[in-house]
């Protein structure tokens, strides 16, 4: 026993042992090279499921915007777009009637390859209208706080089972809904919005302002909402189906109960 | 030195324990956003067209070419002793309980309304001056709104939510 122990201590069974690593090592590949040589398959099909994630919110059936994810592509990367909406409101030359209702449609579909749950931030707000900028376009302009979003109607359709308006982060310029249902690959939500108008109150909102001079007072109206624009604002958040409850804790911060593949708030 | 190996081993199993609970905590996420907005126009500038001839105001309101569409109605007033008849050729005005005469057409940007007549009956035959007369025209015009369906129509009970702000020349 002593010699043992003596001759495993030894440099030279390190060497020994050193050595026989790499014959096994050397001879292991050998193997697999004579395998490979010695051996072929038949032709045979497999098939990889990717967990690829993605999401596009349609407007009047069109994709508007999208990012999903493609595990395929060389680098694992996004497959992305960001659209713009309204931009088919009017037909070319028309002008925007106050308190018509016009075609809004918009739904969320499923363009990954798992299911997943949604939700939908909508925003409503004003702005100052760029000069010189076409009708449709979004342009960085600063929000006017002293118009009211409420009087941009997007008419919501579906809610109440089918979409969940959160009313604790609702406020009159953002509307939150969840999609009370589990979302399947390649399918669409049904309609959130149908329709919008702005509201004929704009045309009641006015400043009037008074000079006098040379004794006579000239007294000029004008419309609050003249020039401005309105602005419609919608983000999609989609999220895995597995272990929902955490994943919508963790992704969007709030707490949802998920039972039988229904999503409710709590 | 031999702590310092502990300490090294030590470190290295909870750096490899927490890249393995990040990849636990880690979810399937993606987002979708688009934005849209549409500029609005609203006010009107008019102003009265006037002829008078043969005891007859000749009336017709004009709207400047970058004004909103907007509905019109006038009224006229004199003196109690005459009488004022109102009559148009195309047949666009229409009398109201009210006592104004209402266009029926909406009045565009660079538009005018067809001519309402207004004459003054009764005159005495010894009054040859018109100035002598005081008949005082009054219009007004209200933004075109629209129903859903986009028929266009006049809420001439809106009242006007006013900010008055003094101005300085």
């Amino acid at each position: 026993m002593k010699k043992i122990k003596q001759f495993l201590t030894s440099p030279a069974a390190t060497v020994a042992v050193f050595v026989l690593a790499v014959a096994l090592l050397l001879f292991s590949s050998i193997g697999g090279a004579r395998a490979a040589l010695a051996y072929y398959s038949d032709t045979y099909s497999s098939r990889v499921q990717m967990y690829d994630i993605g999401v596009t919110l349609e407007e009047n059936g069109k994709s508007v915007s999208w990012r999903n994810y493609d595990a395929n592509s060389a680098d694992g990367s996004w497959d992305e777009s960001t659209g713009t909406l309204l931009t088919q409101m009017l037909p070319k030359g028309e002008q925007l009637q106050i308190g018509r209702k016009y075609k809004e449609e918009l739904r969320v579909k499923n363009t990954g390859t798992i299911n997943q749950y949604v939700r939908v931030s909508i925003y409503k707000y004003w702005t100052d209208a760029p000069n010189g900028e076409n009708a449709g376009e979004t342009a960085d302009t600063a929000k006017r706080r002293d118009l009211s979003p409420g009087l941009i109607k997007l008419g919501l359709v579906n809610t109440g089972r089918e979409w969940l308006v959160d009313e604790s982060a609702s406020t009159t310029e953002r509307t939150v809904l969840y999609y009370s249902k589990l979302l399947k690959s390649g399918e669409t939500t049904p309609l959130f919005a149908d329709s919008f108008s702005i509201d004929g109150m704009t045309a009641t909102k006015v400043t009037q302002t008074t000079e006098t001079k040379d004794g006579y007072t000239t007294i000029t109206t004008s419309y609050d909402y003249d020039g401005a624009q309105f602005c419609i604002e919608a983000k999609v958040d989609a999220v895995q189906e597995h272990n929902a409850e955490d994943a919508v804790w963790s992704a969007w911060g709030k707490r949802v109960t998920v039972e039988n593949g229904i999503l409710s708030l709590d | 030195m031999k702590k310092k190996t502990t300490i090294l081993a030590a470190l290295a199993v909870i750096l490899t324990l927490s890249a393995a609970s990040g990849s636990a905590w880690a979810y399937f996420t993606t987002y979708a956003q688009a934005r849209g907005s549409y500029p609005i126009e609203l006010g009107d500038r008019t102003t009265v067209e006037e002829e008078f001839s043969a005891w007859t105001k000749h009336v017709s309101i004009k709207s400047e070419p970058d004004s909103e569409p907007v509905y019109i109605r006038v009224r006229a007033f004199c003196g109690e002793a005459y009488q004022l008849v109102y009559s148009d050729a195309s047949g666009k005005w229409s009398p109201d309980s009210d006592g104004y005469y209402y266009y029926s057409d909406v009045v565009k940007g660079g538009e005018a309304t067809d001519v309402l007549d207004i004459k003054i009956e009764n005159v005495p035959e010894d009054v040859k001056d018109p100035a002598s007369f005081n008949v005082v025209v009054i219009y007004e015009t209200t933004p075109v709104l629209y129903r859903e369906d986009g028929t266009p129509y006049a809420d001439w009970s809106a009242k006007v939510d006013a900010k008055t702000v003094e101005g300085s020349v």
